[in-house]
């Protein structure tokens, strides 16, 4: 499954992420969470391949993935939702789902170009998958819209399902919940079990301590750039150094 | 449901083409000359030129300022290489959209790596290199300001109207293989470059790949587009390649609607008519190309074509606001 060793992350004089080690559990939700700054965000861009790290390991299954271009990164079975959203604006949802599964697609440019057998079949069934994508998760009826114009709610589950679409061995989610009201999270808290019924994993990152407390099955506390623990959501709850990082002092 | 689609596109499509076919005729009724048919034969190549540079532009989102460049290089490689070594047409004109084709993947390939304005530089680099190639070439092989007479391609001899059904079988190739690569994984894989280039890279695809893939095929459309405009007109001079033709080219894409199969047509056809119209005063060319971008940037963001889109939805969307009301 995926995991870090020792990665670190420096910009100039200022170390983001320093010497982390954690391990995504195969079809368990890992989560990574810290206060603000913590290097959360670092380190997923780091394992997406926004950034390279300055040292360290990042494996998936034993294949190394430290200094891959995001592209390679996605082929090889990791997918990943934003902070700020990224989707494909002017694209419809169909389509912004339809490039979700780029990586997996076998037509090459001279297929498209020349729209054979290989491309027609493969564009009906994808196109057909990805209506099955929209309907798991309520999009199916905006299908045709320009993705710009969902509520953002809506544009969270394209992302989540424009990532699920390139079937990733783990799927990053990104402060999925940020921006959600609480039917709303309600709503993305089965949508995530239901996702782990599928058979995928998931690493998350997330401010919302009850979503997360709720969700994970283990739990990895950065502050400042290092480990602070590590845990099942139990032992985080009840961790003294963590209540200390998020309280602020034990004075 | 499909079949009423199907009854409704059949007969629009079989207009289309019997209006196509009619024009030529229509033309020499009206006109009584031929005149009209050759402006009609630059109306289909400039709509293959276009519509590469939609390719490049409209679908993935990198500006070219310099396609006039490849327009040029279609065009004195295939007269040229006729000139000089006889080599039949049918393989020059071929050889002309090869070459831009390369020339386009070769300069995409550290241009990739350009941001908008940037890219814009570079671009307008590139064709200012080619124009004065042309210019003030080594020994003068290019003919240099003069320009070079080649010879019409033969089986059309000096008939428009037989250029104009050549041209108009080539114009319709062009445009179903561009609706095939809009409508495919690379095409998408465009799109998504233009839209946000950071999540396409995390979506898979390699954006660099696909960048210089729509550079190639962009140039090789413009490049095959001037490719047979040299024959057509028999004749060629740098100035084609200047800084002008690439901004009418832009023109022509931004006026008639970006990202569109109709788009670079409605906005070949309108600007060419137009500069027909106000050839004697020829010299307020950029004049109307500066105005013509005014209205698109000031009112018509989507071009005419995004216009009438925007049009047809709040008309729907009146027609469906009043039936609430009815009810």
């Amino acid at each position: 499954m995926l995991e870090t060793k020792n990665v670190t992350i420096k910009f100039g004089g200022l170390t983001a992420v320093n010497n982390v080690t954690m391990q995504v559990r195969p079809g368990k939700i890992t989560a990574l969470i810290g206060p603000n700054g913590a290097g959360k965000t670092t380190l997923f861009n780091c394992i997406s391949g926004v950034y390279t790290p300055n040292s360290g390991e990042v494996i998936l299954d034993g294949q190394h993935l430290e200094g891959k271009m995001g592209y390679k990164i996605n082929a090889a079975g990791i997918a990943r939702t934003y902070q700020v959203i990224n989707l494909f604006w002017n694209m419809t949802v169909l389509e912004n789902v339809l490039v979700g599964m780029h990586s997996r697609l076998k037509a090459n440019f001279w297929d498209s170009l020349f729209n054979t057998k290989k491309k027609r079949q493969e564009e009906k069934a994808i196109v057909e998958k990805a209506h099955e994508w929209l309907k798991f998760v309520g999009l199916d009826e905006y299908a045709n819209d320009r993705a710009g114009s969902l509520s953002y709610g809506k544009q969270r589950l394209l992302e989540i399902v424009r990532g699920l679409a390139s079937e990733p061995k783990v799927i990053l989610l990104d402060e999925p919940a940020a921006g959600m009201n609480t039917t709303e999270k309600a709503e993305l808290d089965s949508l995530l079990q239901q996702i782990l019924s599928m058979g995928y994993t998931i690493l998350v990152v997330e401010h919302d301590m009850k979503l997360i407390m709720n969700i994970s099955d283990y739990i990895y506390v950065l502050c400042q750039g290092s480990l602070l623990a590590e845990g099942t959501p139990e032992e985080i709850q009840n961790n003294p150094e963590v209540i200390a990082a998020y309280l602020g002092g034990d004075e | 449901m499909n079949n009423s689609i199907l009854k409704k596109k059949v007969p629009l499509g079989i207009l289309i083409a019997v209006l196509l076919i009619a024009v030529p005729f229509l033309i020499q009724l009206v006109f009584g000359t031929e005149y009209g048919v050759m402006i009609a034969c630059i109306i289909l190549i400039y709509t293959i030129a276009v519509s590469g540079l939609d390719l490049l532009f409209g679908y993935s989102g990198q500006i070219s300022m310099g396609h006039a460049a490849f327009f040029v290089i279609g065009a004195y490689t295939s007269g040229l290489l006729n000139n000089y070594f006889n080599i039949p047409l049918w393989l020059t004109i071929p050889a002309g959209a090869l070459l831009s084709c390369g020339l386009g993947a070769l300069l995409a390939w550290p241009a990739s790596k350009l941001k908008f304005h940037f890219l814009s530089l570079a671009t307008i680099a590139f064709g200012e290199i080619v124009y004065y190639f042309l210019y003030v070439s080594p020994g003068g092989f290019t003919g240099d300001y003069l320009g070079i007479s080649v010879v019409t391609i033969p089986f059309l001899g000096g008939s428009y109207t037989r250029w104009y059904f050549f041209l108009l079988f080539f114009t319709v190739i062009a445009l179903v293989l561009k609706h095939f690569l809009v409508h495919s994984r690379t095409g998408r894989a465009f799109q998504a470059i233009r839209e946000n280039t950071h999540a396409a890279n995390g979506m898979g695809v390699n954006v660099r790949k696909n960048k210089i893939i729509a550079f190639a095929v962009s140039a090789f459309y413009t490049g095959f587009a001037g490719a047979v405009y040299v024959h057509l007109l028999r004749y060629i001079a740098p100035s084609t390649g200047q800084q002008k033709q690439s901004v009418l080219f832009l023109t022509m894409l931004l006026f008639g609607g970006t990202a569109s199969m109709v788009g670079p047509i409605i906005g070949v056809v309108i600007i060419e008519i137009l500069l027909e119209l106000i050839r004697p005063l020829q010299e307020y060319q950029m004049l109307l190309y500066g105005i013509l971008l005014l209205i698109v940037i000031v009112a018509l963001p989507g071009g005419i074509y995004g216009g009438i889109k925007d049009l047809i939805v709040s008309i729907k969307r009146k027609k469906a606001a009043k039936q609430l009301t009815k009810k």
